[in-house]
């Protein structure tokens, strides 16, 4: 059986590193090859080289029977591949279903005429749309849409070129289970087809489920290819890393937060269109609370809601006992409070900055006055604190000067950690925070999330991976519809019992798993 | 997605680095080759004090205008009404300093024109929600209007002697409108690169959200983005009436395209967040040097008028190609 592709001594260099240095690669039709490596391992950077976006320094594709030196976009297109970027591309100001065809529309022709084939589009689209299960009004502009949803769309986007091969960078990072489900679903209907699939997850747990073979890559160099029924976890981690890493983080606390002070106090938090009703909770120090939910429960809301980003609201929020009048992020900010928002391109980080200066934002803040609009820079200090922070987190870059779109995904998003630590945080919301970053320093961020509480910090984690909420939380919360409908003690908690919560249907547990 | 994936494809360390000589020095390379140019062309227009310091003269307002303007486009906007607020400025100012008001008051009344201008600007961008083409596209409008009905239709002089002659002056050789524009040039760039406000306007015009989830009071910087840009287009509207003696209501008409030009030829992204005051300002200097050029090789000024738009098309076009150079 001939591969689909063929990618041979493949070596990329940027300037002042080899992402890719000599790695061969293959896709056999059927089949969901994995790659798997650390962050800035050169996963993605492969993966744009299939589909046109780098050329390679060196090295040869070979499709279809015919060999490349590179690939443009559009030879890619051609040769049936397809790619959902790990850094969601689709665009806000278009429709659901104008996303779905950006660069590719049908046409038809009237009379000589070349018309777009709006029955047609109408239809593909929806075809893909409900494969995915996104179940929404094809004419709703995206910018209106969840980021979860935007991930649905990306791989209905996917589909709908009817691709032999299917990149997918990340595809679940914004994903909760039953969606995830319903993806490698789709995955194995495509494998019946007999198309190829290039799987990219830090999920270690995905690969194992869905993945054939696997081939792990580090620090651009290649290090082996397994087949998935013969490799253990483990060992795939030890690949990865180079090391042995022993089990994964534990909650390690045994304190008592219960009677320690409270830090945060919510009270009765509503917003006006209904998306949060009516919510109230505490956190103590020591304590690291959890958020679980399903998409659109209104998580993301009620940490917008607290942080002052979000549309006003009614409710009061206390910190250290003092009432907090919170009318923007800014106000927050200056009380000590921190957002690491989910979705790092759109509300992340300023892709015209570089490391340093995206590091540097807050701390400039907190340092000026009247809005931010009185103070100077302190370009030692700065330099400083990013050097700091680009240790502590491990970010994989050439220099602090390096502009921020240059790192790998999970490296962007350690930057953006980066940006709220040692500035005086007192409270700080992780919305989804390890979202694209590897195992190891996964938790390496669980230990910094610890400490933090221990210091007597507040935290918060939003998450909509379950083992995260389960390793590093001490009390869950399970929010619906809104509200907080359970919360439970780390102690006793399952993830059956989160699940059947936050869907309300005690059934569907065993399906779900 | 297509640009971007075209913007992401590099090609080897030699192209890269070429890149960045352009980034770097292309803006400055195009005034060294336009000098040049003129040198050999006609030696006499160039090789002397007297036109070096015109060349500068005549730059002055438009480098004015086109640092305010700077700031506009930096967060991904526009200001149309520069050229109209310059001419209410002068014919206001002038009109105090006819009433007589010290011209020095007058001046800095001015300023304060200028300043509230641009406030209207910001005010308005801010609470409509409208993009600032729209808005300042309609203030271009008003401030004219405004600028004739205030004097009638007519010019306004007979300025105070002081004033004529400090504008038309020159101090250890440089002339005084020379010094104003690079005294304000210095203080934006300085603005620019130490100030916390400088950094947040580059980071609203790189991504507006995040700027905002970064606690980054995004209407409070539009705001002092349009206010900068009226009190540049305010000093260049002063500067205007003292160089020409007289304020006239049809002033500074259509220099809002000199000045975006100049902050396009200088280098500034027109998607926001990037560019630099000093790229500007050579910018302005590309300018005035093809308009004098083209004067001292009596071109007629139509055809200045092409070759201008020709070399905007010309610069951000050959921007974008060697950006995406493969
Ligand atoms: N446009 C670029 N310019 C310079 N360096 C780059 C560029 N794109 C990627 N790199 C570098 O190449 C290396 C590999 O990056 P890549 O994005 O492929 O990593 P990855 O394996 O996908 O990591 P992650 O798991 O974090 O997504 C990193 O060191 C990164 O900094
Ligand atoms: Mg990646």
């Amino acid at each position: 059986m001939g591969s689909l592709v063929k990618m041979k001594n493949i070596t990329k260099k940027f300037p002042g590193v080899t992402a890719l240095d000599n790695i061969s690669f293959d896709i056999e039709p059927g089949e969901v090859h994995v790659l798997l490596g650390e962050n800035g391992a050169g996963k993605s950077t492969l993966m744009k080289i299939l589909s046109g976006v780098y050329r390679p320094t060196s090295g040869k594709i070979t499709v279809n029977e015919k060999e490349y030196d590179y690939l443009t976009p559009k030879d890619s297109y051609e040769n049936g591949i397809s790619i959902i970027y790990q850094e969601l591309s689709v665009i806000n100001e278009l429709s659901i279903m104008e996303n779905i065809f950006v660069g590719k529309i049908p046409v038809k022709t009237i009379m000589g005429i070349r018309v777009i084939d709006y029955p047609t589009m109408r239809q593909k689209a929806s075809e893909a749309l409900l494969k995915v299960g996104l179940i929404r009004d094809m004419n709703v502009f995206v910018e209106n849409i969840s980021i979860s949803e935007k991930q649905q769309l990306e791989i209905a986007k996917a589909l709908v070129s009817n691709a032999e091969i299917i990149v997918m960078d990340e595809p679940t990072t914004s994903l909760t289970i039953s969606e995830t489900e319903h993806l490698f679903k789709i995955i194995k209907q495509l494998k019946s087809e007999g198309k190829g699939i290039v799987y990219i997850s830090h999920k270690m747990k995905e690969i194992k489920e869905i993945g054939d073979r696997v081939t792990v890559l580090k620090d651009g160099t290649y290090v082996g290819t397994r087949k998935v029924d013969e490799v253990e976890i483990d060992e795939l981690v030890t690949m990865m890393v180079g090391r042995t890493i022993h089990g994964t983080y534990h909650n390690k606390n045994i304190s008592d937060f219960k009677n320690e002070p409270v830090i945060l106090e919510v009270k009765n938090i509503s917003k006006k269109d209904g998306k949060v009703k009516n919510v109230s909770f505490k956190t103590h120090k020591g304590e690291i609370l959890g958020f679980a939910g399903l998409v659109g429960s209104g998580r993301t809301e009620l940490m917008d809601t607290i942080f002052g980003s979000g549309p006003k609201s009614y409710g009061e929020v206390f910190l250290n006992g003092r009432k907090l009048d919170i009318k923007n992020p800014y106000n927050s900010i200056k009380y000590g409070l921190a957002m690491v928002t989910e979705n790092r391109r759109e509300t992340g980080f300023m892709d015209n900055f570089d490391i340093k200066q995206n590091i540097s934002v807050i701390s400039n803040l907190k340092k000026s006055k009247a809005g931010g609009t009185i103070g100077l820079l302190d370009d030692k200090g700065e330099v400083e604190k990013a050097q700091i922070q680009v240790k502590d987190l491990r970010v994989k870059c050439t220099s602090i000067h390096q502009n921020i779109t240059e790192l790998s995904g999970g490296n962007q998003q350690k930057v953006i950690l980066g940006k709220w630590m040692g500035v005086g945080t007192e409270f700080i919301i992780f919305d989804e925070p390890t979202k694209g970053i590897d195992v190891g320093s996964k938790s390496e961020i669980y230990e910094l999330m610890r400490r933090l509480a221990e210091d007597g910090k507040g935290v918060i984690v939003v998450s909509s991976e379950l083992p995260e909420l389960l390793s590093v939380c001490d009390t869950i919360c399970v929010f619906k519809d809104g509200k907080i409908i359970d919360t439970f003690d780390i102690k006793n908690v399952t993830e059956e019992k989160i699940v059947s919560a936050s869907t309300g249907e005690s059934g569907k547990v065993k399906e779900v798993n | 997605m297509e640009s971007e994936s075209k913007k992401l494809r590099r090609g080897s360390l030699k192209e890269v680095s070429f890149r960045e000589m352009w980034q770097k020095y292309g803006t400055v390379g195009i005034l060294a080759v336009l000098v040049i140019a003129l040198a050999i062309l006609k030696p006499a227009s160039i090789f002397s004090a007297t036109s070096i310091s015109q060349i500068l003269t005549q730059s002055s307002v438009n480098i004015l205008l086109a640092v305010g303007e700077f700031f506009a486009i930096l967060i991904a906007g526009i200001d149309l009404s520069v050229g109209s607020i310059a001419a209410l400025t002068g014919m206001l100012t002038a009109k105090l300093m006819v009433g007589g008001v010290p011209p020095l008051t007058a001046i800095f009344l001015g300023i304060l024109i200028g300043a509230a201008l641009g406030f209207v600007n910001g005010f308005l961008v801010n609470k409509t929600g409208l993009h600032p083409f729209i808005i300042t596209l309609g203030t271009q409008a008003i401030y004219r209007g405004i600028t004739l009905i205030t004097s009638g239709a007519r010019s306004v002089f007979g300025f105070p002697i002081s004033f004529t002659k400090g504008i038309s002056s020159s101090i250890f050789g440089v002339p005084v409108p020379v010094i104003i524009a690079i005294s304000v040039a210095v203080i934006l760039t300085f603005f620019t690169k130490k100030t916390v406000a400088g950094r947040n306007i580059y980071a609203i015009g790189g991504n507006k959200d995040a700027a905002w989830y970064s606690g980054i009071n995004v209407k409070l910087h539009t705001m002092m983005v349009f206010i900068i840009s009226g009190i540049c287009a305010g000093i260049a509207g002063i500067v205007l009436i003292g160089r020409v003696g007289a304020a006239e209501p049809g002033a500074a008409t259509g220099f809002e395209t000199y000045a975006i030009a100049a902050a396009i030829i200088g280098g500034t992204s027109f998607f926001g967040g990037k560019g630099k005051v000093f790229g500007v300002v050579i910018g302005g200097l590309i300018i005035g040097i093809i308009n004098y050029g083209m004067t001292a090789l009596t071109v007629p000024s139509s055809y200045q008028q092409i070759v201008m738009g020709g070399l905007i098309i010309l610069s951000v076009t050959l921007d974008r190609f060697i950006a995406t150079k493969k």
